[in-house]
């Protein structure tokens, strides 16, 4: 069972999962590694990290300063599977999984899938690789188990939705609304709606992101998805320099979804 | 030469590609619209009223067809080939970027959309765009990098007086890349109203398809000016390249006819060697931006590099995916030329001919006065005179020591 597979398992105890996005090197490398660990140590079940990109076209002002705080400080793919590396030396058992774009990940060439075992990653999230171009990263990750976990959001139709599930793995990311991340989530009857369509569709589970930012929120969004995502309101923190407050942040949500 | 007959050159393929090149690389959220455009794109092709519309307004509104210029003086200067202007600058709005937007506007309009928006490096696109969403009543927003919006404020206030909102983009390179960035930004949120108009070759599919055929109405005049007047098709095309438009529209009806030689000009910036520059198919890597894969210029971690170029237009780190695709099959040569040698092409034109250029176009211009004089004088070559100038006479007096 891979380690993605083992904390959904755990799912028949009730327990929802918490996802956390965070930008590797923001606001410095140090810095990045000890907000991981205090993730972990606060509940956070998956950690999401993202891989800071010059051009991060999906993403609110908050979590663009964030690539570019990262950016600032030189961060490499090569800092960021160290950090993953770092990770692990503590614990075995959390999942990571990076989330980027494209580019970023083409740097590593056909070293990607077998680097990124290395590091201990276990997934990885590419927001400007749709399904219908996929085919052959997904292989290249398939070959080393790793997940290419996919977005799925407001527009997919259902015709697409079902060929996106017949190769699909991991888990499945609902996107909540049309926009970028960090907007105002206003309709939760639809994103319900859309969640249960998809569940009814496959048995891997669906995690709900974008525009989560408090407690009511989360617990809402849990209610009928597998787990939720939450990253503009942590980065947030991480702007204002309040670093120390995402610990209670996260351990409140966590209490809310469960 | 890589390729051998081009005869059967149809491209982009059903995967919306060139070679390798092109394809959809954008959120999921998107591809829905992607895939409308796409639908919609391939009904108005066959749709005869659609393209007698397009037609129309090129003729009534634009003003097409643009005069095929002999460049008599500027000819006998360089002492070589025979040098025509293919006039883009005469256009309504001064560029050839109206082409596009006057058959995108009526895309959107076909498929509903009650709002429009456009991203803009010197400001010719995003003026195209302000002016057909004027004439259709349409909701404008222009997404513009915030130091374009300084060495362009004529162009500013001119999107503003035909009712549209300049939005201004501070985050990354303050130019081009990032008011594209924008632009997809604002386009995921409201995609259900909206129609991006993309001013390049450049984007998703069908993006480089749908600005390329809007464009080629200039290629196709060539044709028939050049047969007419000339007698034969010009033995060169020669046009600059920042997304790579203007080119690709002069380019396009010409690609079967290998006699015709095609030399798209990047902007050298201050030389290709100095790395200060916007050239990537000199001397960029094929990397994915945009929605689209092609050559950029990237480092080895994949970060997208600044670009610099005198010229806001062509101050673009990427390139279209069918020129990346041309380039390698070996179709059209690519060349570069410096700031330098686009401003004293500026000169020579605006002095020897009275016709005065856009930065843009003066790097087609640069590389011209260099191969001109050592072709015989039974050579033709046409310059795709993409732009006129009045919109860079700050950086031009700026570059020359000169406030105005």
């Amino acid at each position: 069972m891979t380690r993605l597979e083992k904390v959904f398992n755990k799912k028949e105890t009730k327990n929802k999962v918490l996802v956390t996005y965070t930008v590797a090197g923001d606001p410095n490398l140090g810095s990045s590694k000890k907000i991981l660990n205090d993730l972990i140590a606060s509940g956070a079940d998956i950690l999401e990290i993202g891989v800071p990109f010059s051009d991060p076209m999906s993403e609110g002002p908050v979590i663009q300063k964030a690539h570019e705080r990262a950016l600032k400080k030189n961060i490499e793919f090569k800092d960021i599977l160290n950090l993953c590396r770092q990770i692990r030396i503590k614990n075995s058992n959390v999942p990571i999984v990076l989330m980027g774009y494209m580019n970023s990940f083409l740097s590593l060439k056909n070293k990607l899938a077998e680097e990124l075992t290395q590091a201990g990653v276990d997934g990885v999230i590419v927001v400007d690789l749709p399904y219908d171009e996929s085919k052959s990263f997904f292989n290249n990750l398939k070959k080393e188990n790793i997940d290419l976990i996919r977005l799925i959001s407001p527009t997919t139709d259902s015709k697409r939705l079902k060929r996106m599930l017949a190769s699909s793995s991991g888990y499945l990311y609902y996107v909540s609304l049309k926009g970028i991340t960090g907007a105002e989530l206003k309709n939760f009857n639809e994103v319900k709606n859309k969640v249960k369509r998809i569940k009814s569709l496959t048995n891997l589970p669906v995690v709900v992101g974008f525009g989560i930012k408090d407690e009511l929120t989360a617990k809402k969004m849990a209610s009928f998805s597998d787990g939720i995502v939450v990253g503009t309101k942590i980065i947030d923190f991480i702007e204002k320099k309040s670093i120390p407050k995402i610990s209670n942040f996260t351990k409140s949500l966590k209490k809310a979804i469960n | 030469m890589k390729y051998k007959k081009l005869t059967k050159y149809a491209f982009p393929d059903k995967e919306g590609r060139f070679g390798e090149f092109g394809g959809k690389y954008v959120s999921e959220t998107l591809i829905t619209a992607l895939e409308e455009l796409e639908k919609v794109y391939t009904q108005v092709k066959k749709d005869k009223s659609f393209q007698k519309e397009v037609i129309k307004d090129l003729n009534d509104f634009v003003g097409r067809p643009s005069p095929l210029y002999f460049a008599e003086r500027w000819t006998k200067k360089l002492g070589g080939a025979k040098i025509y202007l293919k006039r883009e600058d005469l256009n309504h709005t001064g560029a050839h970027k109206i082409n596009n937007t006057v058959g995108q506007v009526l895309l959107a309009k076909k498929m509903g959309k009650k709002r429009v928006i456009a991203e803009t490096g010197a400001g010719q696109h995003g003026v195209a765009t302000a002016t057909v969403a004027a004439r259709h009543g349409l909701e404008c927003i222009i997404f513009m990098g915030e130091e374009d919006i300084e060495r362009q404020a004529l162009n500013v206030y001119r999107m503003k007086l035909l009712g549209a909102e300049v939005c201004s983009v501070d985050s990354g390179t303050k130019t081009l890349k990032d008011a594209m960035n924008e632009a997809m930004r604002d386009w995921v949120t409201n995609v259900e109203d909206t129609h991006y108009i993309i001013g390049s070759v450049a984007g998703p599919h069908p993006y480089p398809e749908i600005v390329r055929d809007f464009n080629s109405i200039v290629g196709k005049e060539l044709k028939i000016q050049s047969k007419k007047e000339l007698g034969k098709y010009p033995d060169i095309i020669v046009a600059c390249v920042g997304g790579g438009s203007n080119a690709m529209g002069i380019f396009y009806p010409f690609i079967k006819d290998t006699k015709t030689k095609l030399v798209g000009v990047e902007a050298g910036g201050s030389g290709v060697k100095s790395g200060k520059h916007a050239a990537p198919l000199s001397d960029g890597k094929v990397g994915v931006l945009h929605g689209m894969k092609t050559y950029l210029m990237q480092d080895k971690n994949g970060q997208i590099l600044s670009t610099y170029s005198v010229s806001a237009g062509l101050d673009y780190p990427g390139v279209g995916p069918e020129h990346a695709y041309l380039r390698d099959i070996g179709r059209v040569e690519y060349e570069s030329a410096t700031d330098k040698q686009a401003l004293k092409s500026f000169h020579d034109l605006t002095k020897t001919e009275g016709i005065m250029p856009a930065l843009e176009t003066s790097h087609a211009l640069a590389y011209v006065n260099k191969i001109a004089p050592k072709l015989s004088r039974s050579k033709i070559i046409v310059i795709n005179l993409s732009g006129r100038g009045d919109k860079d006479m700050f950086t031009v007096a700026k570059e020359d020591g000169m406030t105005l």
